[in-house]
């Protein structure tokens, strides 16, 4: 603290006609310059803050400082990250199925051995088809159940004949695993009757959902606990 | 250290009031730098996978895969784009050409007019999304809203709307036979015939076992009709894949298609989505999911492509990352007094004219 920088800029510092020496242009800057307003006799007006003088520092002074400032670092990184989180309780994590890109990581991401989302199925949308491309593959040999045929590469979904040419799909959740293949395909082709959720009856409802993290569509979404799915069909919000 | 009084000590540190504005100032600064990087780490921290690699990539197996079905065989290709411009309305769907060859496109916002080289000449408003166009020869617009047909003048003033028609009435398509109109109903998945003036006189293909009528399968808002010149009226059976010809009294003539997702066929659950008819009975058929254009001859045996999947690159592209949603997915296909085909892709909203190679056979 004893010798400081010469000012490059070579301005004063001080502040004329008020007890302090204007310093000549060019010459060295010198802390004892400058009379520290703790030494002033008499109160004064504090200058302009573009010209405020330099304070001798003693250390005690320096290591109060830096403990309050070490302090303030610590409590406004506690109030930052707090404030950046939700209250759990109230909320659960759901898939937007409009925003939904069917991209495969909800089946990878989740931290549970079998991901908690599934594949769900709005009956009153689909059309009840007797090719189903969420449940054929693209070109298949024929129109049945025969494992070839099918898109689902667990056998989640189940084919069951209701009356010609109609046909009903429905989901064998302890197989889904939910890669959102069938999705796809339905969307693609079909109306999207087929859409991933996250099933609560498995969500253990993670602080930080890590197939949320993953999620390049941002569909995934926090929801209040009271309304947890985010459906299609008749069951969709404002029908 | 100081130059008057080098052996000075230190003076007790009290606090002034300019000492205790910079600590404030700089106790702020240090607090607010500290809140910001809080922030951030519980950004950051909700960013990070937190079962990164925990698990191992999908095979190949949990991949849905039409790659090899959307390139076509430039070979099977029977025109070129002559002209391509936008409609300018969300989610267009509705596609007539007028004897004098102007385009009409409705959609979401209401009705324009393009002329036969797709110079803008008219837009018509309407509050309700437009499912189906068709033009009287004296220049009346029929318009196919969600529970309603409307009658519009050339100019798009109202003149009519047609009440008593059945409740979920979802108008996808409206053809011509001398007075008489037909509408396809999507909803009811009926054609309904209706006089000049919209008084309903009978439904075409409702499920009657005793005609041999099975009822039309419509799984999606894609439902067509057009009157054919052998006089009998040509109806998607879309969920059949196949177009199905009627007599104007409902009875079931003949049909054909197949479902296939090879060229030949119709691809996906429900296709085709719409087809035109050209004066010699042959057919433009247009499919969603796989964006094709093509052409079948009056007997329904495939002869070429108008334009295949690949001539689509927005709708590929929206199909591929799967945010196509099946109001807006649609082609459409009409055909104009030069034999060009106007098709409209509803989700670039794009319109193309396509005119028929010279050297095709």
């Amino acid at each position: 603290m004893s010798d400081e920088p010469s000012n490059a800029s070579g301005e004063s510092r001080g502040t004329a006609g008020d007890g302090e020496r204007r310093r000549p242009a060019g010459s060295v800057w010198h802390p004892a310059e400058h009379a520290s307003i703790d030494e002033a006799p008499e109160p004064r007006a504090a200058p302009p803050a573009a010209q405020f003088s330099r304070q001798s520092l003693s250390r005690r002074e320096l290591l109060k400082s830096g403990a309050r400032g070490v302090s303030l670092l610590g409590f406004g990184a506690a109030a930052g990250f707090l404030s950046g989180r939700e209250n759990k309780a109230d909320m659960r994590w759901q898939i937007d199925p409009n925003q939904c890109i069917q991209c495969g990581r909800c089946a990878t991401e989740c931290v549970l051995e079998v991901s908690a989302v599934k594949c769900v199925h709005s009956f009153g949308m689909c059309g009840y088809c007797k090719l189903c491309t969420g449940y054929f593959e693209p070109e298949p040999i024929n129109l049945d159940e025969g494992a070839e045929n099918q898109l689902c590469p667990t056998g989640a979904i189940k084919r069951e004949y209701i009356e010609d040419p109609y046909y009903e799909y429905s989901i064998n959740r302890e197989l889904c695993v939910g890669c959102g293949k069938c999705v796809k395909g339905c969307n693609m082709f079909g109306n999207g009757s087929l859409y991933l959720q996250v099933c609560h009856d498995r969500c253990i409802n993670c602080n930080i959902c890590s197939i949320a993290t993953a999620c390049p569509a941002q569909a995934f979404h926090r929801v209040p606990v009271a309304k947890p799915y985010l459906l299609r069909g008749k069951g969709a919000p404002g029908k | 250290m100081s130059e008057e009084s080098p052996n000075k000590p230190d003076p007790a540190p009290t606090a002034g009031r300019r000492s205790f504005l910079l600590g404030a100032a700089w106790g702020g600064g240090i607090a607010g730098l500290g809140g910001l990087t809080g922030l951030a780490a519980s950004r950051l921290a909700r960013r990070t996978p937190a079962a990164a690699s925990r698990k191992p990539v999908l095979g190949d197996e949990f991949t849905y895969d039409v790659a090899r079905f959307q390139k076509s065989d430039p070979a099977l290709l029977r025109y070129d784009e002559l002209a391509r411009f936008g409609s300018g309305l969300e989610r267009a769907r509705a596609l007539a050409v007028a004897p004098d060859a102007a385009i009409f496109v409705g959609g979401t916002g209401g009705i324009r007019k393009f002329s036969a080289n797709g110079e803008p000449a008219l837009s018509i408003p309407l509050d309700k999304p437009v499912y189906s166009i068709a033009l009287r020869p004296n220049g009346e617009i029929l318009v196919g809203q969600l529970g309603q047909i409307s009658v519009l003048d050339p100019s798009g003033a109202e003149l009519a709307v047609w009440s008593g028609l059945p409740d979920n009435l979802l108008p996808t398509s409206i053809a011509f036979a001398g007075e008489q109109v037909f509408i396809a109903d999507a909803g009811n998945r009926v054609v309904l015939k209706l006089d000049a003036a919209g008084k309903k006189l009978g439904v075409i293909g409702a499920r009657d076992p005793e005609r041999n009528l099975k009822g039309f399968v419509v799984p999606s808002p894609y439902f067509c009709v057009r009157m054919a010149p052998d006089g009998l009226l040509r109806i998607a059976n879309p969920g059949e894949h196949q177009i199905e010809a009627f007599t104007l009294d409902g009875d079931l003539e003949l049909a054909w298609g197949k479902g296939s997702f090879a060229v030949e066929g119709f691809c996906g659950c429900c296709n085709p989505v719409s087809f035109d008819i050209f004066p010699d009975g042959s057919f433009v058929t247009c499919e969603k999911g796989l964006p094709r254009v093509k052409l079948y001859n009056s007997a329904g045996e495939f002869t070429g492509l108008v334009a295949g999947p690949d001539a689509f690159p927005e709708y590929l592209q929206a199909a591929n990352a799967g945010t196509t949603d099946v109001l807006g997915s649609g082609v459409y296909a009409a055909i104009d007094r030069q034999a060009r085909v106007i098709i409209l892709d509803s989700v670039s909203g794009v319109i193309r004219i396509m005119q028929r190679k010279q050297q095709s056979p």
